[in-house]
């Protein structure tokens, strides 16, 4: 994580009272544009509703009707924004849709003045239409100078699937897990880049896997002394499979049951090219929801 | 343990923590969840930061690291709502800081001189028909000075624009000038056109006010003007000349941001200047009020200026016995 924050992209790093360090991702303005869009289309329809809301009473009482009507326009067009975001802890209709949040530069809430202070000064960053995008482009974090004013970022809030455990689809995995040395010791660096493989290694056709995977394979099998025409995508998976989801004394009761499923041990060769692999519920592997 | 263990184990938690996120989110936070659920979402949410300081410990898969970073700040944002209105606090800043950041700041100084020098110029031009005769048609254009003839041709007693009329005009002022006012102060930030903008408005205003104390003008149409402007001009004219002036405030941080970044400097001065401006929104409100309902009333002249009057009192208390210089000040900024 630390190293992470150091990172050329849009996450920032927020310490939250409970000292605990969390990122959020920073809203560039192609994000925001369209929540923006969002928010300027609801204050035309509000208004446009107000209007004709108000045709019944312009046949009673056109003055009154008039009034509220020109006031109304004021205040919604001039604090529709802050007023919600003040409300709503940093958002407004077109931010909740798109899921994004004003807080504050340290990550805390906004308060009010700055909510309706920021919104104020849109008319500042509308100016000339670039003047805005300018401000954006010139700091790291995406103010335009109302949020540079009011101390505010906008940042994305996602949504983040709990995927828990990559699932293993071939058991064959498992069976070569039993073959690894017991004594190897999966490093804390290593350990992070076979948790990174493996989740991503459905996204790849299997000769690519093979190409990601040869640089950390070949050296190991190497060092194992197993067989150099081992599959590497089946070595990085069995290594995932030791590190993250079973120790050694599950290895050999799964190993047992592997070997009743498939037959006797085969070659871990490489799958012939073009070759579909086997899926199938993955010993072990945790079922994402 | 082995990580598949613990996140069988925590997943619960989280998930739980996710659904009363969810359902704090669907409310907009507007409704506050029963008090055991309360207890037991921040339970849940120091548990989750746990969970993710120690992750790296733990080695977790960077999926779920991701996953537990976007869930303890989304619940982090459940759990730290913006603040309520806050009278207390809203009261301090408004009494207290604003009238001592305002009195000493060169900035504003500059902008009421800037204003009301260029206010007072233009005012004594339109006025001397003899020496400059063409200065107020040049400026206000012939048709604006007919049209201002025609709205101002009557006495404002509330009679002949029947009540009808009058709430409308009260709309419009409200709309138009208010939001003249608060354009006034966005653009203040950008410098040049906040400037532009603050200059037409003084040798607009002032032409417009020469204009109609001109002798010949006064005894038609000119009394009637005065008559309407007089009880929300001062809440008016100082909310612009105090807009425009912190708008240059902020415009002079980044272009002069001494020792500073300029986006450092920008924020510095945002943060000090923030209730300054909130304060010329509140004149704005206050304004535009008189100005939509007394002011096109059919009350009598005395009653107005004694509103013109209550107000540059309240005015100059506020800015110079409020904002006058303490002996607390220099403790109070060496602890901050």
């Amino acid at each position: 994580m630390a190293q992470r924050a150091e990172q050329l992209d849009s996450i920032i790093r927020v310490i939250t009272p409970e000292n605990i360090a969390f990122e959020y991702r920073v809203a560039g303005p192609f994000r925001r544009l369209p929540a923006y869009l969002i928010d300027l289309v609801v204050i035309f329809v509000l208004c446009f509703a107000i209007s004709i809301f108000l045709i019944p009473l312009l046949f009673v009482s056109p003055g009154t009707a008039m009034f509220i009507q020109l006031v109304s326009w004021f205040a919604i067009g001039w604090f529709y924004c802050g007023v919600l975001e003040a409300i709503f802890n940093g958002q407004t209709l077109g931010k909740w849709l798109l899921g994004l949040r004003t807080v504050n530069y340290d990550g805390l809430p906004i308060n009010a003045l700055q909510a309706i202070v920021r919104n104020l000064l849109r008319y500042a960053d509308t100016f000339l239409v670039m003047a805005g995008l300018l401000v954006m482009a010139m700091n790291s974090r995406f103010q335009r100078l109302g949020d540079l004013v009011a101390g505010t970022i906008v940042i994305v809030e996602e949504r983040h699937w709990l995927t828990g455990i990559a699932k293993l689809d071939d058991p064959r995995a498992i069976q070569l897990a039993a073959h690894l040395p017991p004594n190897f010791v999966i490093s804390r660096s290593l350990a992070k880049a076979l948790a990174t493989y493996v989740e991503r290694r459905r996204f790849f056709h299997p000769v690519r896997r093979r190409e990601v995977a040869k640089h950390l394979a070949e050296p190991l099998l190497a060092r194992f002394g197993l067989p150099l025409d081992t599959s590497y995508d089946l070595l990085l998976c069995s290594l995932y499979y030791r590190k993250f989801i079973a120790d050694r004394g599950a290895d050999e009761r799964q190993f047992a049951a592997a070997t009743q499923a498939v037959g006797p041990p085969p070659g871990y060769g490489q799958p012939p090219y073009g070759q579909q692999p086997v899926y199938g519920p993955g010993p072990g592997g945790y079922q994402p929801r | 343990m082995k990580v598949i263990e613990l996140l069988e184990r925590r997943r619960q938690n989280w998930q739980e923590l996710e659904r009363l996120c969810d359902r704090l989110q669907m409310s907009g936070g507007m409704v506050a969840l029963p008090p055991p659920e309360t207890a037991r979402f921040a339970a849940l949410y120091r548990a989750a930061c746990a969970d993710l300081a120690l992750s790296d410990a733990y080695q977790l898969p960077q999926n779920t690291v991701q996953y537990l970073h976007r869930l303890v700040g989304r619940a982090h944002n459940q759990l730290y709502q913006s603040r309520r209105f806050d009278i207390a606090a809203w009261s301090r800043m408004l009494l207290y800081d604003v009238p001592q950041q305002v009195f000493g700041d060169r900035c504003v100084q500059a902008m009421f001189l800037f204003f009301w020098g260029t206010f007072f110029l233009s005012a004594w031009l339109a006025y001397d028909k003899p020496t400059w005769p063409e200065y107020a048609e040049t400026v206000i254009g012939h048709e604006q000075i007919q049209a201002l003839e025609e709205m101002y041709k009557d006495p404002i007693d509330g009679s002949d624009r029947g009540g009808e009329e009058n709430t409308a005009m009260a709309g419009f002022y409200i709309w138009h000038n208010a939001g003249i006012g608060l354009q006034c102060f966005a653009f203040g930030l950008l410098v040049v056109p906040g400037l532009l903008i603050s200059a037409f408005n003084a040798i607009f205003l002032g032409a417009a006010f020469g204009y109609m104390a001109r002798p010949d003008v006064y005894a038609q149409q000119g009394q009637n003007f005065f008559h309407f402007v007089t009880a929300h001009g001062p809440f008016e004219l100082t909310a612009i000349v105090l807009s425009a002036g912190s708008g240059l405030r902020l415009g002079m941080a980044w272009i002069m941001p001494g020792a500073w970044s300029r986006t450092a400097s920008l924020m510095r001065w945002g943060r000090k200047m923030m209730p300054v401006m909130m304060s010329a929104v509140i004149m704005f409100m206050i304004a535009a009020l008189i100005e939509g309902f007394l002011s096109p009333s059919g009350a009598q002249y005395w009653l107005k200026a004694a509103v013109a009057i209550v107000s540059t009192v309240i005015l100059v208390l506020y800015f110079g016995v409020l904002g006058f210089p303490r002996g607390g000040r220099v403790l109070a900024e060496a602890r901050a």
